[in-house]
């Protein structure tokens, strides 16, 4: 049969943001496809040059929309190593609040998407509508609803709120009875289950070879998280196991962030639980903003963000800004040449399904 | 595995400068012509992931430094990789054999700084769209400059000030 | 341009000397309170804006019950919104969508890059002012404007849909050259 070019997005509702796919279809089997980013590219990384180092994280935090805590706690992670200093015990607790919190919201962000791409459009409404409890909370603690601009260099902006963990806690109690819907609603769903199971199969030894990062390399078998390996914020202080699952498909890709997302609903618990138990006030560690100078070096952090690992490379000449800020974004892996390898074979349908069930971020492989 | 005796095995590889940079991250040094062994040996030793290729302009000193961010998940230690090239004569190996994914790394490399990878097959424009200016994350690329020249000159099309 | 779309800021009450005008005029009115109600809007994530479409079109903000809708094909819509920074590469596909889209067509910029650049006001890939290359009809300020913002910046759209201001396609129409020389400059080539 002819073989037929077919441009797949930007403008597009199956794509995840602005994005595109070219793919040559046989019938509806895809035969090749070549991810074609940079429609989101802002050059943070020229950018962070021209900007004093405290000015970071409202610039940072851009990276990756779902996820933003996740972007500017990197960078605010990369400086504090740099720069040598600790933050408070209270400030990582409140980091990691705000960081497990942002991975639920990114979870619903994806049930809701991936639901959408397969056409079970109640999930998206439900998912997106819980997700702006989450954003609630974000908005008494930070101000904000998507950039919060709140883990700087140092520590948090400041402290939590009175009464704060318990309206946390409530969000969470009604988060786990919804969880227990959405099951029966979306996660025993025959189309969902149909859609994905034994779709676009990745394989372990697959997944390491191509440095596939986060929940999708966890849901092949291979146990890795930031958080366990290279340990920051709180998270060693917290009690967690690695979820992993077998099948590599897209149903277990689901279902491990499906798994995850009760997992931060108790790391959640634990931390507000331990945030009630601590002394109040001291979150952060304040430098001199406009002539913060930051001994010579290089620096690397990396945080576990809701799609992989999302890295911070830091150079400083001494000066009151970066010589050079390199973001390495989880999307660049699973986004682009696993992207392209995994799609060959698949049915058109399964273009968007794909790459929603990868989680693709566009804004970070372009920065 | 401390730090130190990790720095101690790869200063075993002849010419590498290593350094301990702080917990869990050691920067070693190569020179260029030796950095696909110090990888591969890297490699070898547990360094089994390449987590990303990161370029620095040191205008300075007229050389571009390529960092690979290696990391072990056995260790749980990251090796910087560290070679310079020259900038007259960016050009440099490609390390797709020892990993496939950097690829797409060197690609980006190629596009943002200008290095050209030999024998990789793919340094077609990745992210930027017909660009033909320096590379922009080059040290002598003004993007305020280039901001003032290209876009706030165009005047606004119903007429109106700037 | 067409007839009725000359009469702006007139409705049915003025009375109107000619008689054979007068059905045009009221026929226009109908028809721009029609389009008013029934807003459809290409489904284009452009930027970081495009995260808080989805809460906008779910049940807590409901776009829906404005008779807005997102639609997949610029042909059937009439709203462009622009959610956020715009860079070159992105640029050059807004235009596209942007001319596919039948007339009477509106362009809500959204956030504070399209209007002057926002914090990306000095890199090399976004462009600061999209008003150069195509007509805005209405802006919406802040980073990012929130979801209410964007519910009452449709409300507004719709008051000037009524009235007639809401002119961007009759204004490209009209300095179309400047326009199109603008694009011209800043882009190499078009495909
Ligand atoms: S105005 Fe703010 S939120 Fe909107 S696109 Fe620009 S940076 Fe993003």
């Amino acid at each position: 049969m002819k073989e037929v070019d077919l441009f797949f997005g930007p403008q597009h509702p199956g794509i995840t943001g602005n994005f595109s796919v070219r793919v040559k279809i046989d019938g509806d089997t895809v035969v090749k496809a070549q991810a074609i980013p940079g429609f989101l590219h802002r050059g943070f990384e020229k950018l962070m040059e021209m900007r004093h180092w405290m000015q970071g994280p409202p610039l940072i935090c851009r990276i990756c929309v779902p996820d933003a805590d996740h972007s500017e706690t990197g960078y605010s992670m990369a400086v504090e190593r740099l720069a040598g200093i600790e933050v408070p015990e209270r400030g990582k607790y409140i980091r990691a609040l705000t960081l497990e919190m942002s991975r639920l919201s990114a979870y619903l962000f994806y049930f809701a998407g991936y639901g959408g791409s397969i056409g079970l459009y109640t999930i998206a409404q439900w998912a997106i509508g819980d997700r702006d409890y989450l954003l609630d909370l974000y908005e008494e603690l930070t101000g904000a609803r998507v950039y919060h601009i709140f883990n700087f260099p140092g520590g948090p902006r400041w402290d939590t709120p009175e009464g704060f963990e318990d309206r946390v806690d409530k969000v969470m109690d009604y988060l786990e009875k919804r969880l227990k819907e959405y099951d029966k609603l979306y996660f025993n769903n025959m189309v969902f289950l149909k859609r994905s199971q034994d779709v676009a199969v990745m394989k372990k030894s697959y997944a390491e070879k191509m440095e596939v990062t986060g929940p999708n390399a966890r849901a092949t078998g291979w146990a890795i998280d930031v958080r366990k390996d290279d340990p920051y914020a709180a998270y060693p202080d917290l009690d967690f196991e690695l979820i992993t699952q077998d099948e590599g498909d897209s149903y277990a890709r689901v279902m491990q962030r499906r798994l995850e997302f009760q997992q931060s609903i108790d790391l959640v618990r634990q931390i507000t639980k331990k945030l009630r138990s601590m002394p109040r006030g001291n979150v952060r560690l304040i430098p001199n903003a406009l002539h913060w100078k930051i001994p010579r070096g290089e620096a690397y952090a990396a945080v576990e963000s809701s799609k992989g690992e999302l890295g911070y490379y830091v150079v400083s000449d001494g000066g009151i800004s970066p010589y050079r800020m390199q973001v390495r974004g989880p999307s660049i892996s699973h986004g682009v040449q696993v992207y392209e390898e995994m799609i060959v074979g698949q049915r058109l349908a399964d273009v968007a399904a794909l790459m929603f069930s990868l989680d693709v971020c566009p804004p970070d492989i372009d920065r | 595995m401390s730090e130190q005796e990790i720095a101690e095995r790869i200063a075993k590889f002849p010419g590498a400068d290593v350094e301990v940079l702080r917990k869990g991250q050691i920067a070693v040094k190569v020179p260029a012509e030796k950095g696909h062994d110090a990888a591969a040996y890297l490699k070898k030793m547990g360094f089994a992931h390449l987590v990303a290729v990161e370029y620095v302009d040191w205008i300075k000193e007229n050389e571009f430094e390529l960092v690979y961010n290696l990391f072990s998940y056995k260790m749980k230690m990251r090796a910087f990789l560290k070679v310079r090239i020259p900038r007259d004569k960016p050009e440099y190996i490609t390390f797709m054999d020892l990993w496939p994914i950097a690829m797409t790394h060197e690609r980006e490399a190629h596009e943002m700084m200008g290095i050209v990878f030999r024998k990789n097959p793919n340094l077609t424009p990745f992210i930027l769209e017909d660009w033909k200016n320096l590379p922009p994350m080059r040290k002598d690329f003004d993007s305020r400059k280039y901001v003032k020249d290209k876009y706030d000159s165009i005047p606004f099309a119903e007429g109106g000030e700037q | 341009m067409v007839d009725d779309e000359k009469i702006v800021s007139e409705d049915m009450g003025v009375q109107v000397e000619k008689n054979e005008n007068m059905e045009m005029r009221s026929f226009g009115t109908v028809k721009r309170w029609a389009t008013k109600r029934s807003l459809w809007m290409v489904h284009y994530c452009t930027g970081c804006g495009g995260i808080e479409l989805a809460p906008l079109m779910t049940s807590r903000y409901d776009m829906e019950r404005f008779g807005m809708h997102p639609m997949v094909t610029p042909r059937q819509s009439d709203v462009l919104l622009i959610t956020g920074y715009v860079n070159i590469k992105t640029l050059k596909r807004i235009i596209r969508t942007y001319e596919q889209m039948p007339d009477p067509k509106y362009v809500i910029a959204f956030g504070s890059c399209p209007i002057n650049g926002g914090p990306y006001w000095d890199s090399y890939a976004t462009i600061n002012h999209l008003d150069k290359y195509i007509p805005i009809d209405l802006y919406i300020a802040g980073c990012m404007p929130r979801p209410q913002s964007i519910v009452r910046a449709f409300e507004d759209l719709m008051d000037m849909i009524q009235d007639g201001t809401a002119d961007g396609y009759m204004r490209y129409k009209k300095y179309y050259e400047p326009y199109k020389a603008n694009q011209e400059k800043i882009f190499r080539k078009w495909w």
